[in-house]
């Protein structure tokens, strides 16, 4: 059953019953108390400060007093609890959504950047998690409408009509004058965001600018958009500025009617002086419940917009689907594709005995992302099979697969921890001092403050190129799966180390199977086999050193 | 008036850390920091204003404004003024009613009413417009000198705080100032106005009343000092757990294929609930702060508007007063209620923004001392305009001159540190003649890196002389002569370092890859602002990238970057190197500028490396021998020390460490 916006939305809320129940009714007790507040000073005027009755003054404070303890209390407990249910709504959908996107059989991030889907777990979390408190408040709104509504009409009954039936048009025409100010408030802020995504980049590129010299043009750039920006803003803001200035007018020019139909009424004898006050400061009090409800409003429908994004990532395909077989124990590590066709692949057989150690040549990088995915069951071929030990990888479960076969992308990433932990985040501690070694990534923490204790910050692009791929080598030597799939390992590591590199692999894999994707001579020389591939098939096969002598097409490719 | 509910969707949308700027969310990939060679623990972050600096620079800004801001001001002190009447008008009313007059006699009050509405409506619309066309010519002032301050820092200082410094000051710094300037201010001053002027006129109506109505105020100072005690710690662990909480949703979800690679999954789900349950908890404590704290504002309500009553009883009692003034001063201090919240609960915004003021005020200090000291054009080199300091503001309209000369490079006896005791350097010689291509080779930590930087003038040599078409780099002398351009740091009408506005003499181009965010042409056109599209075309061309450049969904136009069109790596490098093409310099430093491509791309990349470097002096890092064994000379670096010099043949018959090393590469036995 697909998950859509409103299931999520609703989800959101009912999984926080207890709290967003507390905090309306406790929110409503509030607004209540608010109402009450100008009736309180009402009766004070007339019941203590008319008659000049010490005793009722008294009284009538000791009640103002119940008042503000019970609106205090209810305001704190209840704006707690309403807050609590949004923020535990967007904490639990920012864990259900990292879980779906971490899914072994993956398909969250098709189509999807990072970042977008990092501001689905926070950005919108947060909307559909403050839905909860838009809906207390809201609820808590309505209940001084009619606390209030209910007070105003016991005073008068047509004073009560008057401010109830023009409260609405009131708040409408406010919505009106607001109309044109919210289109171009939103195109004021995509401006600002400009201007300061602009400066971000700016600077995130400092050191290309300072490369080239060319500070003076990126100085020319800003000024020209933060001057853009300004002119929004301030067109924006005086039109801000008149529309509050107008809400001002018209609550006073209300206020006035009020006045002028109360006044009457008490000049008629029909109501008393203090009625009067009471009447005036539940006018000016009954038009914020009116906005609070309108903002709730507004805050629920980009809690749904937020839903409905939230629900699209957890509803993702699956990127591959079935096969939940666990796998024959012990793993030998015989790979075997035959005719696989999958994005680049055009019918690729291949071959892998256990313990081998074979390189795969290709110019073409699709072929080498495309075989990477089907050997790690990120995707499934389109015709032809890809098995493991004899079993099809469709049947096994994606995450069975990635206990015997560790893909290692060239662009893999390394976590924030320390380099140590990134190297045996799935491995025996053991394991790290001769895949460290093995992958040159000893060299790489000496160099370090605190060697391999040293804390790899911003997802270790706090080291170089080549220091990053020897971490995220030795992980992958770590991890000592039956079958290792590595993809240019080295290409940003000098030719010295490199070499080294490549009797480490030879050596840390002894026994194991390892399929080698790379172009580099280096690395090469230590395979068994090598397959050469053209046009997404094999086109050649043998040693390194038969290729290189007998095939034009190959030594170009490996030595140009 | 309602109080709390009316405050509480405000400070909620304003307040928390977690209603972060939406772009943020975009991950920002601050650079990488040096190579290696240092952490965060030894970083020396940019310096912060004192409060006497940020006091002068608020007056810098204010100054040329002074009219202005006082003519707004006094609009809104009317506006305000004029609005206050209601209540004592009210009050008439109340007063006529109770002395039993007829019905007529309300309708002239009542008047007045809508007369004083309209009166306030207005006023306050110019007022605040006023005012905000000066605050917001005040911010985009200020954010643009910060902007270009920061884009002037000299590289060596911006590596010794990390990158992330800066960063976080240009993006979170700067939108909390304007956040606060644009909501949190006119609000105060508003808030202000209305406080003062009400309680004028509650003096004005009988002083005991605004004598009783002072009871409210200890509580509200004890108040809200309780809470700013505690507040700004809380906000700032607050906003410290938010950005953990992205950084690992970033990791995580950024490295997701590499997380399923190694079945790290049930970990990193477990980590991304460690750091939201973290900030959540944070963020609950902060409102239960909040709550407590307009509780106790509640309990000054109570106490002000209570004593209000009873003195009204007494001077009502005594015959002193009226009874529609005192339920006028009733009315009055109910209504203070809200802009008393307002005001008591923007001080920790303030306090916050003051903050990151004196942040951004700090590295305008640093420029104004260390000014371009680094990235200096070569005097004598007759080659860069005779532009001024100061004189590009605005897009620089910069006389190039026809081909400059392509300069030899000297270095002799270079020595370098980055910690005392280890050096990296230890006395480099090298000669690059005019117009020759060198390749430095060497193993990594051999100080290729370093002595490209120094050479392109990011590091000054510890010891020892780099010359540049005979001109001397700046050296480990402190040679700042030039640092004078900058001014004082207190003065933000600081002149803009002119610096290099048309680019150093050594280019450098690393394997960083930056893509400028918006379309492709603009960022080319960074290199050379007053480039025809022929001249983009052409810059492509030669690195063979215009078929696909022209191939994007809008041609040369496409959006490209962080929130557009991604490009590869190896397309990004291309464009490094059209950058290069485009900016002209007639000496060059290419840092592997080819790494990061992965084997394919690497290959396309040396082409269009070698295209870009024609015709200029260039020192290549070269990882990949290939591209070294076509340079003119190779220098093999070993340790610090220049270990062998000499064009490949020559390196490989003499059989020394180059030659092991291009056995290595080529060598096609099996090991």
């Amino acid at each position: 059953m697909p998950i859509e916006g409103r299931d999520v939305l609703r989800r959101a809320i009912t999984g926080q019953w207890r709290h967003v129940t507390a905090g309306s009714l406790l929110a409503a007790g509030h607004q209540a108390g608010e109402a009450l507040v100008p009736v309180v000073i009402g009766l004070v005027i007339d019941e203590a400060i008319s008659s000049g009755d010490a005793g009722a003054l008294a009284r009538w404070i000791a009640v103002l007093a119940l008042v503000f303890a019970g609106l205090s209390f209810s305001y704190r407990f209840g704006s707690r609890a309403a807050e609590r249910a949004s923020e535990q709504a967007a904490h639990e959908l920012r864990v259900e959504l990292t879980g779906r996107v971490l899914d072994p059989r993956g398909g969250a991030e098709a189509g999807r950047l990072p970042g977008e889907l990092v501001s689905v777990a926070t950005q919108d979390a947060r909307r559909v998690g403050a839905a909860a408190v838009a809906l207390a408040a809201g609820l808590a709104a309505l209940t001084g409408l009619v606390v209030g509504g209910v007070m105003l009409l016991r005073v008068s009954v047509p004073l009560g009509l008057l401010v109830l039936l023009g409260i609405p048009p009131l708040l409408l025409l406010a919505h009106l004058l607001g109309k044109p100010l919210e289109r171009r408030s939103g195109a004021e802020q995509e401006r600002a965001a400009h201007a300061s995504g602009v400066a971000a980049d700016l600077i995130a590129g400092l050191r290309v600018l300072k490369g080239i010299g060319a500070e003076s043009a990126a100085v020319g750039r800003y000024r020209r958009t933060s001057r853009e920006s300004l002119t929004a803003t301030v067109r924006a803001a005086g039109a801000q500025a008149w529309h509050d200035g107008g809400m001002l007018t018209l609550t006073g020019v209300f206020i006035a009617v009020v006045a002028l139909v109360g006044g009457r009424l008490a000049t008629q004898g029909d109501i008393s002086v203090g009625e009067l006050v009471t009447a005036v400061g539940l006018a000016q009090f009954l038009l914020t419940p009116l906005s609070v409800l309108s903002w709730a409003n507004g805050e629920f429908a980009q809690g749904r917009a937020s839903a409905a994004r939230i629900a699209s990532v957890l509803a993702s395909p699956p990127a591959v689907t079935g096969g939940g077989d666990a796998l024959p124990r012990p793993v030998a590590g015989r790979i075997r594709l035959s005719g696989v066709r999958h994005g680049a692949l055009r019918g690729l057989s291949l071959h892998a005995a256990p313990g081998e150690l074979l390189g795969v040549v290709t110019a073409d990088p699709a072929v080498a992302t495309s075989l990477l995915r089907v050997l790690g069951r990120d995707a499934d071929p389109e015709s032809g099979t890809a098995e493991l030990d004899g079993v099809p990888l469709t049947a096994l479960d994606p995450a069975e697969i990635r206990h015997a076969v560790v893909v290692a992308e060239h662009d893999a990433d390394l976590f924030e921890g320390s380099l140590l932990g990134n190297v045996t985040a799935a491995a025996v501690p053991e394991a790290a001092e001769p895949a460290m070694a093995a992958a040159a990534a000893d060299e790489v923490a000496d160099a370090l403050p605190y060697g391999a204790d040293t804390v790899l910050t911003e997802r270790g692009r706090s080291l170089s190129g080549g220091q990053r791929q020897r971490v995220a080598l030795a992980r992958a030597l770590a991890a000592s799966a039956p079958v290792l799939v590595l993809h240019d390992p080295t290409t940003a590591v000098d030719a010295a180390t490199e070499a080294r590199i490549a009797a480490g692999i030879r050596e840390a894999r002894d026994g194991k199977t390892t399929i080698m994707v790379a172009t580099s001579p280096a690395l090469l020389a230590v395979t068994d086999r090598v397959m050469f591939l053209d046009g997404g098939t094999s086109v050649a096969e043998g040693t390194h050193a038969e290729l290189v002598h007998g095939n034009e097409t190959y030594r170009a490719t490996v030595l140009a | 008036m309602s109080t709390t509910d009316e405050r509480r969707p405000g400070k909620r949308r304003a307040g928390g850390p977690d209603t972060g700027e939406p772009g943020q969310a975009q991950g920002r990939e601050p650079e990488a920091a040096h190579p290696g060679t240092r952490e965060a623990e030894d970083r020396e972050l940019l310096p912060v204003a004192t409060a006497a600096q940020v006091r002068a620079a608020v007056r810098g800004l204010a100054r040329p404004h002074r009219a202005a801001a006082a003519g707004g001001f006094a609009v809104l002190v009317a506006a305000t003024a004029i609005g206050l009447l209601t209540a004592p008008v009210l009050g008439h009313v109340i007063d006529l009613v109770h002395q039993g007059r007829p019905a007529s006699a309300i309708t002239a009050p009542v008047t007045w009413l809508a007369v004083i509405a309209l009166t306030q409506g207005v006023l306050t619309a110019s007022g605040v417009s006023l005012i905000a066309r000066l605050g917001e010519g005040m911010l985009a002032t200020l954010r643009e000198r910060f902007v270009e301050r920061a884009l002037r820092l000299p590289l060596e200082r911006v590596e010794l705080a990390g990158s992330g410094d800066l960063t976080s000051r240009v993006t979170n710094d700067v939108s909390l100032i304007t956040n606060t300037a644009r909501d949190a201010m006119p609000a105060l001053a508003r808030a202000l106005l209305t406080l003062a002027l009400t309680l004028v006129g509650m003096a004005i109506l009988d002083w005991r009343f605004l004598l009783v109505a002072l009871l409210a105020v200890p509580f509200q100072i004890h108040t809200v000092r309780w809470y700013t005690r505690r507040a700004v710690p809380l906000y700032a662990a607050q906003r410290v757990a938010v950005g953990e909480q992205q950084q690992q949703l970033l990791g995580t979800v950024g490295g997701a294929s590499t997380v399923r690679a190694f079945r790290l999954t049930g970990e990193h789900v477990g980590l991304v609930e460690t750091r939201s349950r973290a900030a959540v908890e944070l963020a609950l404590r902060g409102i239960r702060l909040m709550t407590r704290f307009y509780s106790r504002l509640n309990l000054a309500e109570f106490v002000g508007l209570s004593a209000v009553l009873v003195m009204g009883f007494l001077l009502v009692r005594g015959g002193d007063v009226s009874i529609g003034t005192a339920s006028a001063a009733a009315l009055y201090f109910h209504s203070l209620f809200t802009p008393i919240n307002i005001v008591l609960g923007l001080a920790d915004d303030l306090q916050a923004a003051t903050a990151g003021f004196a942040r951004l005020v700090g590295v305008a200090g640093v420029t104004g001392r260390e000014a371009e000291a680094d990235r200096v054009p070569v005097a004598g080199q007759a080659l860069r305009t005779d532009q001024t300091p100061g004189s590009d503001q605005g897009p620089p309209v910069v006389a190039r001159p026809a081909a400059p000369e392509a300069p030899a490079i000297r270095v002799s006896g270079v020595e370098y540190s980055y910690r005392p005791g280890h050096p990296v350097l230890r006395g480099v010689d090298l000669d690059i003649a005019p117009g020759q291509r060198v390749a430095l080779v060497g193993a990594s930590g051999a100080g290729k890196t370093t002595l490209a930087k120094l050479i392109a003038g990011i590091h000054r040599p510890g010891s020892g002389s780099i010359t540049v078409g005979g001109t001397r780099l700046p050296g480990a002398d402190g040679d700042t002569s030039r640092s004078g351009a900058g001014g004082d740091p207190e003065d933000p009408e600081l002149p803009g370092t002119g610096g290099s506005a048309a680019g150093p003499v050594v280019a450098l181009v690393t394997q960083e890859v930056h893509v400028f965010t918006g379309p492709l042409a603009d960022d080319l056109r960074l290199a050379r602002p007053e480039a025809t599209d022929e001249d983009v075309r052409a810059a492509l061309e030669k690195v063979g990238a215009l078929a696909w450049a022209q191939a994007l969904p809008d041609g040369l136009l496409t959006v490209v970057g962080e929130s557009g069109h991604r490009l590869t790596t190896a397309q990004a490098q291309q464009l490094a190197l059209a950058r290069l093409v485009l900016a002209d310099p007639p000496a060059v430093v290419l840092d592997e500028a080819t790494a990061e491509a992965g084997s394919a791309g690497a290959r396309v990349l040396e082409a269009a490396a070698a295209a870009a470097i024609e015709g200029r002096t260039a020192l290549v890092v070269a990882h990949r021998l290939t591209q070294a064994a076509t340079a003119d000379r190779i220098v093999v670096l070993d340790s610090g020390k220049v270990a062998e010099v000499g064009t490949h043949d020559e390196l490989v018959r003499a059989g020394g460490r180059y030659a092991e090393l291009w056995e290595a590469w080529s060598d096609t036995r099996p090991a």
